[in-house]
């Protein structure tokens, strides 16, 4: 019987190690992925929508088939695109 | 070599053009041509995407946006309207964009977006080069043959077509590294995978399409191209570099026909001066034309007595060039 338990708790401990070990070291890595992929999307809807910003690069015919798929995106990142540097960013 | 034998000895070139500048008789070739591969038992569409195209006029019919219409046996004629593709075009982009957010309206902002872009000049060279891509993937047809725009505007579409090419090329990149943050994230976070993308689906499609537009003009094994010339300098001279310009983008020249040739019997007993100048000066520039292109030529085709309009004058002409030899 408590043979049976062991690996049972030993899977807690591991559990809760594993969830230390992903705070010490993943959660940084992840929450660059995030960020990064973040920045990426902006660069993306700049390349492809610029022309809201009157930076005309993807030829119109063709962004406006991917307009849908951004639409809820282009409000925020206009924002970001033409605000001032401030603080937030080192904060953000 | 003639006009004949090019369409008898390849017949895998199921795309044919005819290109030159405006006025020289583009259309009259291509619907002579189509006339008489319809007349051989070939299923034949005849195109074209001018807003000011001459299909119409030479058909004696209006046939402008209202899909491939009827002509004869065999013979099918079509005058896409760019116009109001790209307004249909908008509206599905609306309609998309309501339905997949359950707006009442789409946002002023991104309403604009859409009535703006069709102001710009690439919108109509795409809308149509896209609506031939879509003439073409039908496949209904043995024959396209395409009044092509003037030749200008291929060009500027094929240089585009590349500039472009090499921007999605990126930007797809772009999008499929996004995708890869995305897995490590869930990775990352014991996630499931995440859902396909469907911006990255898009941007295939677009390249795709792209791709298969320039193709058209550039395959190899399927195009037929060729060259209206007339026996004039200015016209000599915009053709070679036309040709030039060609070459480097890779659309397969089939050969040159010289249209408006004056008839030899005409300079016979004694006629004006006016007409012996234009006369000598004519048989100058032809010769001109014969140490240009020369064995490129496949037909010199006469200028007629009246204007080629109605299927009588085509069959009339088309005889003249397939038939009786030039």
């Amino acid at each position: 019987m408590a043979d049976a338990a062991k690996p049972k708790k030993k899977g807690g401990i591991l559990g809760v190690f594993k969830d230390i070990v992903y705070g010490m070291s993943s959660h940084e890595m992840t929450r660059h992925a995030v960020r990064t992929r973040a920045s990426m999307e902006h660069l993306f809807i700049l390349i492809t929508m610029g022309d809201l910003l009157g930076v005309p690069i993807l030829p119109p015919y063709y962004s406006l088939r991917l307009l849908p798929y951004v639409t809820p995106q282009i409000a925020g990142w206009k924002r970001r695109m033409l605000r001032e540097r401030d603080v937030t960013d080192v904060l953000g | 070599m003639s006009l004949r034998h090019v369409f008898e000895s390849q017949p895998d070139r199921r795309y044919v053009m005819f290109g030159g500048k405006g006025g020289l008789g583009k259309t009259t070739l291509s619907a002579t041509s189509a006339f008489w591969l319809a007349r051989q038992g070939k299923r034949v569409l005849l195109f074209s995407v001018d807003p000011q195209a001459s299909l119409s006029d030479i058909f004696q019919r209006d046939i402008f946006g209202k899909g491939p219409v009827p002509i004869m046996e065999n013979l099918w004629a079509q005058e896409v309207d760019a116009d109001r593709r790209i307004k249909d075009y908008q509206e599905e982009i609306r309609k998309k964009i309501l339905d997949m957010y359950g707006f009442e309206k789409v946002p002023e902002e991104i309403d604009n977006y859409i009535a703006a872009a069709s102001a710009e000049p690439a919108m109509e060279e795409s809308a149509i080069f896209d609506a031939v891509v879509d003439i073409i993937v039908q496949g209904d047809y043995d024959y396209y043959i395409y009044d092509l725009v003037p030749l200008g505007h291929a060009l500027y579409y094929l240089s585009m077509a590349k500039v472009y090419d090499e921007w999605i090329n990126k930007i797809t990149k772009l999008r499929a590294d996004m995708g890869q943050y995305d897995q490590v994230a869930a990775t990352m976070r014991r996630e499931e995978t995440v859902q396909e993308d469907a911006i990255l689906s898009e941007l295939i499609y677009i390249k795709e399409r792209i791709n298969a537009s320039s193709r058209i003009l550039t395959d190899k094994a399927r195009t037929a191209f060729f060259f209206v010339v007339v026996p004039e300098e200015m016209i000599i001279l915009d053709t070679k570099k036309a040709a030039e310009l060609f070459a480097k983008f890779d659309v397969p020249l089939s050969g040159y026909i010289v249209n408006r040739v004056l008839p030899p019997d005409l300079g016979a007993g004694t006629i004006p001066p006016y007409l012996r100048n234009r006369i000598a000066m004519q048989k100058k520039y032809l010769d001109e034309i014969k140490g240009t292109f020369g064995h490129e030529v496949l037909a010199y085709v006469p200028e007629m007595e009246r204007d080629v309009t109605g299927l009588g004058m085509i069959e009339r002409l088309a005889r003249r060039l397939f038939e009786e030899g030039s």
